[in-house]
């Protein structure tokens, strides 16, 4: 041992024996394991908003391609015009045609889908997960508040928390098996906004149950006890004293819920979502129809784009383009959740 | 104050208002109850729909079986099996062909010196193909004359149904007008089974063909093709020592035998084929989507175990406080990504990536590789096993969060170091927990449809265990995925539309069950501190 080493080590300093050495080693192993997972969630969403970045974004103002944000996907018809390699949507493909004629005996290839924008998919995904969070949050804090407030511990309170512990382990097909022979069939409403609002209700539906629980536990029992003990009933208790701090925590913790409807393509592949549909939603005649009208989601038109057309690079680009704004989309509501949370969870003390 | 008692009535029961004896209060309580009550209504509801849709699915396969042999299809089958292992001897000898082919360029033969010297077995692997021609002559002829007679028969159903229903429209008149035509099988069928004697001659005729043909085979030149030349022969006896039995079978079918009732329900258990819309006959067995399944489930556990139980005790026992707080959010940002999103990048990114891994030469020893199918169990594994690590993560976590400080402590006093603790400590004491969040994560695996309708290759076949752990590079398909693949196109009440929601009844109960486990499991055994 060097003399300024020896300086340096007291008696009771741990000697790297070669025991010492492996435990290390072992550690080393457990968290090349953590970043090993991070790392990869990193790959995957580096790669589409690389890949997606050229559609979304461009070089010049306003940054953003408003096309594909605003327009309505169409055909793309790629083909040789005076030595020059053309790509044209349908309609702008049509009107040149119109003016050359001879384009028709031109080699046109064409793929559905790759021009235009994803406007009609994102509309559908935002009514969609409006309707179904609107209807999940109504019943879940209702739930939640009977489970947490109102219920005395009892044969029936363990059947109702089973049967919502069993809901969150159905997988999401056979809640779409389920709205479709339900919604769809049963009561007549066809492949529409509606059908797949419940669908995807009754899906979160044990997410917020169980969000909103938490935060209706995480009131102090003494805001509930002295609001009783000055005579108010138990619903004035629930309504002054427990929901206004219960509610932030219960919206937080249920925009996860959000990101998990806005998500899910199989519940809504035969209850609400349609491959192509010309009128936006709000085109209807009768405000009825409104909701009696299929709609055409980011998810399943992301499903489409990559399973029904071919991988190239005309069609790459709506493909990473669709995937890179569902993504920002749900890892928007995603990390909103889970700042809030965190932030909720250091500001909340009692 | 004034007891309420000397109050007079209505100043008592001021706001007091009742609906079916319930005041006020009583009613908000009794309508949060409901909302409640919701949970349990929509389980049952699954359940309900579930079965309403897919219990007919049972006596439509038995009905579809009967006429499977009413039909004389099941006779015809049993021509068509012979056929098929004939021709998959024949397969294997052109297997062979192209192992010699391969070892002799290895020996610097060029290609056309090669197929040269492969001319003998080429003679003797035509001779050996062609015996079957007067079999497969006969058996083509019988499956028009079978499909026919089903055909008769769906017609006959139609007409019976289109009857049927103008009756209970109380069009009688129209009703009388429609023609039925009434199949009578034992007529049909006299054609079929009449080419038994002609059989029997030609089935003789092609044994003594192989025998001889046998007899022909030429010699390999190395001892491994050789060795595999000899186990062709043997397969090939075994083949024609089987003759006998076809036959006896052929003999004693009889259309009339009833089709037993447990068969509806065995065929579909038990059956190794998901066939649908084939112009011949349809077959719902569940075994080939539920392999599927679970082999890509296995994988993905298999994966994601190791990685996200290793990630939970590093977060929890090793990692500084400002690493838990970067590394807690991250993954649960991994479990927001959509899975669509996820199998999208598997069939643009993964799949070619994994393939180009796997052809990279010094990594040949791994089972499987290199493998040429882009989209198999190996990509759709992966990918579930990036889905699992959240839930898998989290739920592990807590339960290493849950031991008591005290283990740990006194693990410690008594001279431990942090190693040792984790391992003998704090792992075994929340080894009920780390196992429930196993079980959930494979639940959530198991009932994933998108990465698996992407990514798995989509080929509807039991994988081929014998490969070993090569079975890993093979295309299934799956139970969530064939739901979300062909519920969109297939009649609605049609048989093929029961199965269907029968599958998905299997997947609930299935999940249901993983579930009730992993609840039962941490409630169990959860370790109690007084």
């Amino acid at each position: 041992m060097s003399p300024s080493a020896a300086i340096l080590r007291h008696e009771f300093q741990t000697q790297p024996t070669a025991a010492r050495r492996r435990e290390k080693g072992i550690f080393l192993l457990f968290r090349a394991a953590t970043y090993f997972i991070l790392l990869c969630g990193g790959l995957i969403l580096g790669t589409i908003v690389y890949k997606g970045a050229g559609t979304v974004f461009q070089l010049r103002p306003p940054f953003l391609n408003v096309t594909f944000l605003t327009a309505a996907p169409e055909s793309l018809h790629v083909f040789e015009y005076q030595g020059r390699k053309m790509e044209l949507g349908d309609h702008d493909y049509r009107a040149f045609e119109a003016q050359h004629p001879e384009v028709k005996q031109a080699k046109a290839a064409s793929y559905v889908y790759s021009a235009g924008g994803i406007f009609p998919c994102i509309a559908g995904t935002v009514l969609l997960v409006i309707g179904s969070i609107s209807i999940a949050l109504t019943l879940g804090v209702f739930a939640a508040i009977y489970l947490n407030e109102y219920a005395r511990d009892g044969r029936f309170i363990r059947f109702v928390r089973l049967a919502i512990l069993n809901l969150a382990g159905v997988p999401s097909i056979v809640f779409g098996l389920f709205g479709f022979g339900m919604f769809v069939i049963f009561f007549g409403w066809n492949v529409s906004l509606i059908a797949g609002w419940f669908t995807l209700a009754f899906m979160v539906l044990p997410v917020v149950i169980t969000a909103s629980e938490e935060s209706l536990k995480a009131v102090p029992k003494g805001f509930r006890e002295g609001s009783l003990a000055l005579g108010a009933t138990r619903w004035q208790t629930i309504r002054k004293n427990v929901l206004p701090y219960a509610l932030p925590g219960i919206l937080t913790s249920s925009i996860l819920g959000i990101a998990r409807v806005a998500g899910e393509t199989a519940p809504i592949m035969f209850t609400a979502a349609y491959v192509v549909r010309d009128k936006l939603p709000w085109e209807v005649q009768h405000a009825m129809d409104f909701f009696f009208q299929g709609v055409m989601a980011l998810p399943y038109h992301i499903y489409v784009v990559s399973s029904k057309i071919p991988q190239n690079e005309y069609t790459e680009r709506v493909q990473y383009g669709t995937a890179l704004i569902f993504l920002l989309i749900v890892a928007l509501i995603a990390a909103s959740s889970i700042i809030l949370r965190y932030r909720l969870r250091d500001r909340h003390k009692w | 104050m004034i007891p309420a008692r000397s109050l007079p009535h209505f100043l008592a029961n001021k706001s007091r208002i009742r609906v079916f004896g319930l005041d006020f209060d009583d009613c908000i309580r009794v309508f949060f109850g409901g909302n409640a009550v919701i949970s349990i209504i929509v389980l049952a509801l699954i359940t309900y729909f579930l079965f309403r849709e897919g219990a007919g699915f049972f006596g439509q396969n038995y009905r579809n079986l009967a006429v499977y042999r009413q039909a004389g299809l099941e006779y015809v089958d049993y021509l068509r099996a012979q056929q098929d292992d004939h021709t998959a001897l024949t397969r294997y000898l052109s297997d062979l062909r192209v192992r010699q082919f391969a070892s002799d360029l290895r020996q610097k033969m060029s290609p056309a010196e090669a197929n040269a010297a492969l001319a003998g077995f080429d003679d003797f692997a035509g001779k050996f193909s062609d015996t079957v021609e007067p079999l497969r002559t006969l058996v083509s002829d019988l499956t028009e004359q079978a499909s026919a007679i089903k055909t008769k028969f769906t017609v006959m159903e139609d007409k019976q149904e289109e009857r049927r229903q103008l009756l209970a429209e109380g069009k009688s008149a129209e009703a009388a007008k429609v023609v039925i035509q009434p199949v009578d099988f034992a007529a049909e069928l006299k054609p079929i089974t009449g080419t038994l004697p002609a059989y029997r001659e030609t089935n003789s005729e092609f044994a003594r063909q192989v025998e001889r043909v046998l007899a022909q085979a030429p010699a390999l030149a190395t001892a491994d093709l050789q060795a595999r030349l000899d186990r062709f022969k043997q397969l090939t006896r075994a083949y024609l020592a089987g003759f006998p039995a076809i036959v006896a079978r052929l003999e004693a079918w009889d259309y009339t035998k009833p089709v037993p009732r447990r068969q509806a329900f065995t065929s579909f258990l038990f059956g190794r084929e998901w066939l649908t819309a084939s112009f011949w006959q349809d077959w719902y067995g569940i075994l080939p989507l539920l392999a599927g399944s679970i082999m890509v489930s296995l994988v993905a556990l298999l994966l994601s175990v190791p990685l996200a139980v290793g990630a939970a005790v590093y977060v929890n026992q090793f990692a500084t406080r400002a690493e838990q707080r970067f590394i807690k959010p991250c993954i649960e940002f991994i479990s927001a990504f959509p899975s669509v999103v996820l199998g999208f990048f598997g069939i643009a990114v993964l799949g070619q990536a994994l393939r180009s891994v796997s052809q990279v030469s010094w990594l040949s020893w791994i089972p499987g590789f290199p493998y040429s199918e882009r989209l198999n169990i190996l990509t759709a594994g992966c990918l579930l096993a990036l889905i699992a690590i959240p839930t898998i993560f989290t739920l592990a976590e807590d339960a290493l969060n849950n031991v008591p400080r005290a283990f740990t402590e006194a693990s410690f006093a008594l001279g431990a170091t942090r190693l040792q603790t984790v391992v003998r400590i704090i792992v075994p004491a929340s080894l009920s927990g780390i196992i429930s969040a196993v079980l959930l994560g494979l639940g959530r695996v198991i009932g994933e449809t998108m990465v698996v309708l992407l990514c798995a290759g989509n080929r509807i076949a039991i994988p081929d265990f014998t490969a070993g752990l090569a079975v890993i590079a093979q295309p299934v398909h799956t139970m969530t995925g064939i739901i979300a693949q062909e519920m969109g196109e297939v009649v609605q009440g049609g048989i093929h539309y029961r199965a269907l929601f029968v599958v998905g009844l299997v997947l609930f109960f299935l999940s249901v069950g993983i579930n009730y486990v992993a609840q039962r499991i941490v409630r169990r055994y959860r370790i109690s501190i007084g």
